[in-house]
């Protein structure tokens, strides 16, 4: 599969700023991938979005977005993708269609008409499907000042997407919004994706968000820490184990022992590793009877902790 | 080459647009333009008229109301340009620089939308002239608004440089009277500056609106008798001091703003 991201040691220096936010930061992000971009406060993670959308100069480095170079192509990079800012970048003193009649005419899509009904019935049908698809067809043409945030956020999707973006750029696109609006915007999002194809970069605070990428980078203090899908990190950080007990503990810790299975006796039972081997390669060995059988699986907001807290030189959990 | 060429010019109007149709649905900006001229023209001009204005041999009123037309258009292209402050301050100007136009075409289509909505504020402006019954001068005024896009583009091209200085609002609140204020006494807009000596002789020739007001008396009084004690300079020559102005700080503005939108 071919890249259409490509970014290679990427420097961003600010002004005043004893340290570079970015120092030398290399990656590549493929064609109709889903990719989330991770970190934590201050790693660098809105600086290069920044970057990559064009919206802030970098100090050194090279950046290729869909075959077009940031520096000499930035028009043609533009026109490539599709941007869900941080925080709202709409207009609330227009209506919702007003906003995206704009959005539409700066990316050269259709001629500006001074209404809505003087729009071409492409625009017409396009903004009809988009809104009917996350469910704000009834408010396209009331004033921003009336949707909640996340009614201003599904906004937010109908307009990156008209212009049919072959990457769509996520920066924390549900921070400040409810369950609810999160998990409807997540189902939106794939729908997207399935039906259009387009690669998907995603910064987020919330890791759940990212479990389902297909492959997640970590940066920290600038820096990329790790990079590869969610399970090749969780793998890589935190050892998987099964919890079990039996009435006989005794009995079971010798088979354990005699299986040659690494493990620890806790208060709630026997925890064995088995990185590179299964559950039921542990099951088979046994015979004593158990009264606890349980598979932990760990979490990618684990993995990430985990690899943050010993960066930072923090206890290892 | 055409097609980029179109692209670019219905991003200028689709700026330009959404400057319209928000100066339209503002109620504020209603209310301003009458408000605005009543109490410059209304209450300044007239005690200024009924206490100094009767040697002067021309009508102060009809006077003060050109150099109105200049300072409302100045004043409100200026301020809608400075909402470019108050955009990047909302993040909305990220949606206009990921466009994929030139930074050129979002200065212009600013400074055209900024201009057209200060337009509707002359319509204020009339009706305050009409209520004060001062005499519009017929033609003369048809000429003078025709004008208008010059006197907007030059007051443009001076908004863009304050929103590239200014990196917050509040910082455009205080830049905003520090322009307007010392343009609008001293270019001879309100007052007469024809005898003025000394420093402020010097800041009424520097002040870029000297040049627009002369010009737009000029296009007025065209062909009547008190053009010689009004007009100052040639038209010639204020037409090309303030397409010089307009080019250097359009230009200036536009690196100003752009460099400090990208380069933080």
């Amino acid at each position: 599969m071919e890249n259409i991201i490509q970014v290679e040691n990427l420097v961003k220096q600010y002004r005043k700023a004893k340290e570079p936010a970015v120092r030398g930061v290399t990656f590549a992000v493929r064609s109709g991938e889903f990719f989330a971009f991770l970190g934590p406060n201050g790693a660098g993670k809105t600086t290069t979005i920044s970057i990559l959308t064009t919206t802030l100069a970098k100090t050194s480095g090279t950046v290729t977005i869909a075959g077009y170079d940031l520096d000499r192509q930035p028009k043609q990079v533009r026109r490539s993708i599709g941007i869900i800012f941080q925080n709202p970048s709409l207009d609330p003193e227009l209506t919702a269609e007003e906003n995206i009649r704009l959005h539409v005419c700066l990316y050269g899509l259709y001629p500006y008409r001074p209404a809505y009904r003087l729009m071409p019935a492409e625009y017409r049908k396009r903004i009809a499907d988009l809104a009917e698809m996350v469910g704000i067809q009834g408010h396209l043409f009331q004033k921003l000042k009336k949707f909640s945030g996340g009614m201003k956020r599904k906004l937010e999707i109908i307009r990156s997407l008209m212009h049919r973006p072959k990457v769509l750029f996520l920066d924390e696109p549900t921070s400040g919004l409810d369950a609810v609006s999160r998990r409807s915007l997540w189902e939106y999002l794939r729908q997207i994706r399935d039906e259009e194809n387009t690669t998907i970069f995603l910064t987020t605070h919330y890791l759940d968000e990212a479990e389902g990428a297909d492959r997640v980078c970590i940066i920290n203090q600038g820096r990329i820490e790790m990079i590869g899908a969610p399970h090749e990190l969780k793998q890589k950080l935190i050892s998987r184990y099964l919890l079990i007990d039996a009435p006989d503990r005794k009995r079971l810790g010798e088979e354990l022992r005699e299986g040659g299975w690494r493990f620890i006796e806790a208060g709630d039972g026997f925890r064995v590793f088995y990185d590179s081997s299964t559950p039921q390669d542990i099951i088979a060995g046994l015979k004593t009877p158990l009264s606890k059988l349980d598979i932990y699986d760990p979490s990618l907001e684990e993995a990430y902790i985990r690899l943050i807290t010993r960066e930072e030189g923090g206890e290892e959990a | 080459m055409k097609s980029s060429m179109m692209h670019e010019i219905n991003a200028v109007v689709a700026i330009a647009a959404r400057d319209i149709t928000r100066s339209l649905k503002s109620v504020q900006s209603l209310v301003i333009s009458l408000v605005f001229p009543l109490i410059f023209v209304g209450l300044m001009g007239e005690t200024l008229n009924q206490n100094m204005g009767q040697g002067l041999g021309y009508n102060f009123l009809q006077f003060m109301l050109v150099g109105m037309v200049v300072n409302t258009l100045s004043q409100f292209t200026i301020a809608g340009i400075s909402n470019l402050v108050e955009d990047r301050q909302n993040d909305f100007t990220q949606e206009i620089f990921v466009a994929p136009i030139s930074r050129y075409s979002i200065i212009l289509g600013k400074i055209f939308g900024s201009s057209f909505a200060s337009m509707f504020q002359l319509v204020g402006l009339v009706v305050v002239a009409l209520i004060l019954d001062i005499p519009l001068g017929g033609w003369d005024f048809v000429r003078l608004l025709l004008l208008s896009p010059l006197i907007c583009l030059s007051a443009g091209s001076l908004g863009i440089t304050m929103a590239g200085l200014a990196q917050d609002q509040r910082t455009a609140q205080i830049l905003m009277p520090l322009v307007m204020f010392p343009q609008m006494f001293l270019s001879g807009a309100m007052i007469p500056v024809n005898n003025s000596t000394g420093i402020l002789d010097f800041f009424s020739h520097i002040i870029p609106m000297t040049y627009v007001v002369d010009l737009a008396k000029a296009v007025f009084y065209w062909g009547e008798p008190a053009y010689d004690k009004i007009v100052m300079h040639s038209p010639m020559l204020d037409v090309w001091v303030t397409a010089g102005y307009f080019l250097f700080f359009s230009v200036l503005g536009t690196i100003l703003f752009t460099r400090s939108e990208r380069n933080r």
